[in-house]
């Protein structure tokens, strides 16, 4: 085993304007532990969001618009995560803690609206009854990636 | 051709939750990836292969699912999952690696009930 040396980051771009932090962990460990599993749900969901909602738009947009906006948001929104969670840097982090806000008002909302009025909900999105054709995983995988950058965070700064 | 279909979408559903049971296990146990795990990731994916192999066999003898692209879709994204499962695990020394293994399994399982919905000729 060679000794574990700092990430060259090779995903992330630099950043001239983020000076280190002096006691961050090794750029990577949001993608570490845990979060390896996490980053793999989030790959997971960024591939099946961006594929259905590239078929029902390209296929038959005007029979739900709007469910069909919301997937394609949806989907934006995981791969944002799945990407910052991957490259995990200070920057990155920040992103990724807005990426799982957002997901996390975004799944409770539009599971609420999806309730609320199904007619507008004629095909299923991601969110739709919060997540219930995923087995509500899109309900609780926010709340794990909260949970998971904050616990990063703390460590960074610890 | 039927039955033999309907079985290897039953043994991925089994294979795929075995696997996933054993990872969560091992996880559960603090314990690394192993060979005997990736040797049952491997196998999975041949499983997958096959089944693969059997709905494009479909396919070229002219029937149709309702919706193609979705199933075309289906058929790329399904045998690729256990591969970067598999790399993305054995990237991680630590528990956490069977854990991903685990996601790869359940996720096996679940596709072959997908396919199902998607095209009900592929029997599970």
């Amino acid at each position: 085993m060679s000794e574990p040396q700092p990430s060259p980051e090779p995903l992330a771009p630099p950043e001239p304007t983020a000076p280190p932090e002096p006691t961050a962990p090794r750029p990577d460990s949001t993608r570490t532990g845990p979060g390896r599993l996490l980053v793999a749900v989030y790959g997971l969901f960024a591939l099946s969001a961006s594929a259905r909602a590239g078929v029902q738009i390209a296929t038959k947009f005007g029979h739900a618009p709007v469910a069909y906006l919301l997937s394609a948001f949806a989907a934006v929104v995981y791969i944002l995560a799945t990407v910052t969670l991957t490259v995990g840097s200070p920057l990155a982090r920040r992103i990724a803690v807005l990426s799982c806000s957002v997901e996390l008002v975004g799944v409770l909302a539009v599971g609420t609206w999806s309730l609320a009025d199904p007619a507008t909900f004629p095909d299923a999105t991601v969110w739709s009854g919060y997540g219930s054709g995923y087995g509500f995983v899109p309900l609780v995988l926010p709340v794990f990636g909260l949970l998971w950058l904050r616990r990063v965070q703390r460590r960074a700064t610890a | 051709m039927s039955s033999v279909n309907g079985a290897v979408s039953t043994t991925i559903i089994v294979a795929g939750l075995a696997i996933a049971g054993y990872s969560l296990l091992m996880t559960a146990l603090n314990r690394r990836m192993n060979v005997p795990l990736l040797t049952a990731v491997g196998v999975l994916e041949i499983l997958l292969l096959v089944q693969v192999g059997i709905i494009v066999a479909k396919l070229a003898g002219g029937e149709r699912p309702a919706s193609v692209p979705t199933l075309i879709g289906y058929l790329i994204a399904t045998p690729i999952v256990p591969v970067v499962a598999a790399f993305w695990g054995l990237m991680e020394r630590s528990r956490w690696g069977p854990a991903v293994i685990a996601v790869a399994g359940l996720v096996a399982a679940v596709l072959m009930v997908r396919l199902h919905q998607i095209w009900p000729v592929i029997r599970v």
